[in-house]
Order: structure tokens, then sequence, then C-alpha cells
């Protein structure tokens, strides 16, 4: 346990110490304050896959890392829609998930908005349509806010996510 | 011997069949009127899955089979459609009725269902787990998938190789080096063409990088399911280290577009020191992790799969490794040469499966380091010959096998057969002696890709 605290004083705070954190701090703030002011101090998001390679979910999976740490910012990933206030979907909305997609969306309570990261949703990606896609996912949902990239970089998802809380 | 894919192809006038074996593919020709075939499962389990999803692709019966229930098509997808079939051609199809699936269930006095899925409560893809429930003891697991099935066979066919390529490497992001090394070893068969030992060296370095962030994810995640989160905060701090390396290295966190016949720059006394620090971290953190009791009493005995049962369903990568099976694509005099071991465990259970992973870490370590060298070669790709083509590749996951029929420089048959395709009805048999919560522990171990299996 003393061996781990050492190393974890050595190495600091990791938020703080990267190139990209120049940037972040000028939105930082930004976001912290919307967040605030329009969801009394945190974001819920479920994230839903429709049918991505899994490289949006991994680097969704990063933001939670010691460099981008997103909950400091008081946004969460939480586990059920019914605890969500936006909906995050990647992917290409694949026949056999639209039904699902669908339901969940149904079990956020109001009000509520959809996200779509990523190429796939917004069938910009290189997929082409086949019978198994049912992508643009606008087709199926109203979408607020569309974070481009294949994937998105966190970076990228959080400036994205500033963008969101900008136009709502 | 062991069994690796079965899938078919159609013909102008008949279907064939081709199996494929560890030392041996045996191609089988239909009529296309009633086509049938037997099963394989009696002997091979894992080749229902193969079976029931060549009878959703092409309408191929399985006149034995003790599962004839759809693979592919779920509850709302329209009867009677094959989208295989060479005159299947449209790109939208309409919701039909829903007709309930019949799930494996055991039943019983006390006994019931729990169902899990398709969308998850992490951050994670869709798929559906069944489990039938003794109180906490698992009885019995059926793993559903298939959600996420985009009809990537159906998409690449009539593409050249080249245009296929995009596509190839969003199969799967976690594992888009591996698919592209398999498209690279088609596209050079193809055009009857040897690739350079410095092309060679470079495409192994970029596989062994996203080996060792692919395992580094595994590393934080397996402990972080067993409530030790401080792991998952260490293990994704180098995650996203070697991923930004990854950035440096081909201009794409997960290296889409990275395995292109071109060799560029990279600074070999930066990079060795990179790996050495990398090392370090990775040396500290096992000296670290294996001195928390109550994780390992977690990890030890739990999800266990018997080097019998890894057999008889013809696993692979990870996970028949850490049942102490030798299978490994890199047992190549080339790989070799440059330091390669095969990592074993015995054990079969959750630490094996964690243990062998550092392992790997640490041999993929060394072997970047020996792959190193300067070079800015290029090759140039010659016009493809028609054929059929077959790869594989040791994805992060295990093996990986890929098969392109060209015809007319384009792609007749594409079929890929993920490692996860065959582990994925390998984990039932993990379950057994274990509770419901330690499900979510033991599939984390394993890591499959739902992405690449359902395509």
């Amino acid at each position: 346990m003393i061996k781990f605290l050492n190393r974890r004083l050595k190495l600091g705070i990791l938020t703080q110490n990267i190139e990209f954190d120049a940037e972040i701090k000028k939105i930082e703030k930004e976001i912290k304050d919307k967040v605030t002011k329009k969801f009394a101090g945190s974001l819920a998001i479920r994230m839903v896959d429709s049918g991505s390679c899994n490289a949006c979910e991994t680097e969704c999976n990063a933001l939670s890392n010691p460099y981008y740490n997103l909950e400091r910012l008081g946004i969460y990933f939480v586990a059920s829609p019914r605890h969500a206030d936006v909906m995050l979907i990647s992917g290409i909305m694949t026949f056999n998930m639209t039904p699902h997609v669908k339901e969940a969306y149904e079990q956020i309570p109001a009000p509520k908005w959809i996200i779509t990261l990523g190429d796939c949703p917004a069938m910009e990606s290189v997929f082409e349509k086949t019978y198994a896609i049912q992508a643009p996912i606008s087709d199926h949902l109203k979408v607020t806010h569309h974070i481009q990239g294949c994937p998105p970089s966190p970076q990228t998802i959080i400036q994205g996510l500033l963008d969101f809380l900008r136009k709502i | 011997m062991r069994f690796i894919a079965r899938y078919a192809k159609e013909l102008e006038k008949s279907f064939e069949i081709v199996t494929v074996y560890e030392n041996e593919i045996q191609k089988e020709k239909i009529s296309k009127e009633n086509p049938s075939i037997k099963t394989l499962a009696k002997k091979h389990p894992c080749a229902i899955w193969f079976e029931r999803k060549m009878h959703d692709d092409f309408g191929i019966v399985i006149e034995d089979a003790f599962d004839a229930r759809p693979l592919v098509h779920q509850e709302r997808f329209p009867k009677n459609i094959h989208p295989l079939r060479k005159n299947f051609q449209e790109k939208k199809i309409n919701e039909a009725p829903y007709v309930q699936y019949k799930y494996e269930a055991i039943k019983g006095d006390g006994v019931f269902q729990v169902a899990v899925g398709p969308i998850h409560a992490g951050i994670i893809e869709p798929g559906h787990f069944q489990f039938s429930q003794a109180g906490e003891e698992m009885l019995h697991l059926e793993v559903r998938h298939f959600y996420k099935n985009r009809g990537i066979e159906k998409m690449l066919e009539g593409k050249t190789l080249k245009e296929a390529k995009p596509i190839i490497e969003r199969i799967s992001g976690n594992e888009s080096i591996a698919y592209q090394i398999c498209w690279r070893d088609i596209a050079l068969q193809a055009s009857s063409q040897e690739l350079s030992l410095s092309l060679q060296k470079r495409d192994a370095f970029l596989l062994e990088l996203e080996r060792i962030i692919h395992h580094l994810t595994d590393l934080g995640f397996i402990p972080n399911d067993a409530g030790f989160g401080t792991a998952l905060a260490y293990a994704s701090k180098l995650c996203e280290d070697a991923r930004r390396k990854m950035q440096e290295f081909t201009g794409h966190r997960f290296g889409f577009g990275a395995i292109n016949f071109e060799n560029s720059y990279i600074n070999i006394i930066e990079t060795k020191e990179w790996l050495k620090n990398l090392h370090k971290s990775i040396s500290y953190f096992k000296e670290w992790i294996i001195d928390i009791p109550s994780l390992w009493d977690r990890f030890d005995t739990t999800g266990k799969l018997h080097i019998k049962k890894a057999i008889k369903y013809d696993s692979v990568g990870v996970v028949a490794r850490a049942s102490g099976l030798s299978i490994d694509r890199r047992l190549t005099p080339f790989y070799l040469k440059h330091d390669f071991v095969m990592s074993n465990e015995i054990s079969g259970d959750v630490s094996a499966r964690f243990k062998l992973r550092l392992a790997e870490v640490f041999n993929s370590l060394t072997m970047m380091k020996n792959f190193l060298e300067e070079d800015s070669s290029k090759m140039k790709l010659q016009a493809p010959k028609d054929g059929e083509y077959m790869s594989f590749c040791e994805s992060s996951i295990g093996e990986l096998f890929m098969a392109i029929d060209i015809k007319d420089s384009k792609i007749e048959r594409f079929f890929v057969r993920d490692p996860s395709f065959v582990n994925w009805q390998a984990l039932h048999l993990m379950m057994y002696d274990d509770i419901i919560a330690d499900f979510p522990l033991i599939n984390k171990s394993c890591d499959l890709s739902y992405a690449g299996s359902d395509l």
C-alpha cells in the first residue's frame, strides 16, 4: 500500500499534465458552468451501441481514464436509460438493434436529447447500405447533435459535448 | 484435428460447402434445389453456429441438426430471405411480425431465467445472455448475439480488394491491425508477391502494439469487475499512452489504414526508451497486483475451462492458451527468430487468463524491440489474379481466419471467422461452478469481440 501511495504521489495528477490540457482548460469552465446551469450540476449520459466496430465505445471508455477524467466536469455515463438525460448513440443502426435502441430511448424520462457519435450513425462512414443497415439514425429518432470522427478522439468527444451544451 | 471454420458459397449451379480444419480443407458440392448437408456438431460442437448461420444466409438445411433455430436472423427478420444468395439484392427489408425465439432453458422447481441484454449496463457492445438459475448458481447460459450484424459479407461482394480494405479494417476496431494483416496476406497471394522483411517487421510491430493496447485494457477492466478500480485507473493510463503511440506511428489511434505496404520513419532510440519505460510500469503493476490477496480470491477457480472442453470446443487464442493448449499463429520461424515465446497457463480460470495476458504483454514488448528497424521502403502491389485465397493471423483475441474468392478482379465471396465466433460458444462451459455475480468477471476475462463475430 505504501509503495502504491509513493508511486501515486510521484506520478501526480495526470489530468493536469497533458499538452491538450491548455485547450481543455479553456472549455472546461464553460462545460462546468453549462452543466451546472442546464443540468443542475450533473449531466447523465446513457451510451448505446447500435452496431459499431467497438472503436467508439473504446474511446468513450477512454474518457474515464486519468488523462481525461470526464466526471470532474459533472458528466457521467449511467447504467440505465431511466437515469439518463442524454442518449449517446454510436454504430450504424443495424436491423437487429433498431427496436432495442428505440425501446431504450422510450425509457429515458423527458426532457431528453440524442447525440450521435462517430460517422456510422450519420451514414457517413465507409460502410455501405445493406439489407442489415438502417442508418442514418435521424430517420428513426430526433437527433440534437452529431459528433464526427471514425472514431472521434476523446478530445473531440469532449469538444462535441460542449457544442451540444451550447446548442440547447 | 482442430476444426477452424465452415462456410458456404454460391456457385453457378450449386452450393459449395467449405470445411476448414487445421491441416485439411474439405469441399463438398450440393445441389441448389433442396440444398442440405449433414451436421458436424456432433464431433465439433462449435460447428453449430457456422451451420445455423449457413441456414440463415443461404437457406441450406442441416438435416440432422439438434438445433435448427435461426442464428443471425432475429425475431423481426422476414422469413424465407437468404441475403447471401446472389439473387438477393435488396438494400432494405421490412420488419416482419414478431416471432418468439425459443431460448435454451432448464426448467424445474425453483429454477428461473435471467435475461441480460442486448443493451448492457456499461459502455459495451450489445449481445444477449440468458441464464437458467437455481438461486445464485448458474445452471446454464445461452449466448445469443448477432444484434450487430451489418451484412459485411454482402457489402464486400463486387468490390475490388483495394475498395474492400477500409471496410475490412473497421470490422472489429480492437483487432483492426490483425484484420488488415489477413487482408495483406490475401492481397499478396493474389498478386504472387512477397513482402520484404522490413515491411514484415513493421507490420508485426504494429500487431504487437495493438495486442498490448488490448491486453492493457483488459488488465485494468478485469480487476475493475472484481471491485478493484485502482487497477483500471493505472492500466487505462498505460493503455492511453500506448494508443497515443499508435497515433504517432500510424496517424490513427486504432491503426485504421496502417498496413499499406509503405514503411515510414520511426525514431528507434525514442521508441526503445518508451518500450523500456512501459516495461518498467507494467513490472510495477504486476508486482503490485500479485500482492492483493482479495483480488486473487475472486480470480482463482472462477470461470474454469477445462482443457478437455477447450479441445472439444476448438477454442483458440487467449482462452485456449490459458487452459493449457498451445495454439498460436505466431509459432513461425519469423516470430521465433524475434524471440516469440508461447505463453501458457494450465488452470483455465480467470486468474490464468489474467496472468497469461500479463506474460504476453512482456513478450510483445521484447518482440517489438526486435522488430524495430529504420526503413522507409515501399512496395507496389500488382493486380490480383482470380482465385480462392485464405489467410490466418493471431489477433489480440486469438486466431483470425479470412477467406476471399476473387472473380474478374472483384470479390466473389468474403468470409471471415473472428476468434470470438468459436470462443463465444465455449463461454457457457465456464459457468457451472460459479454464481451469476461472477459472470461479468468471467466474460471480461475472455474479452471477446461482438462486432467481429456478428459481422
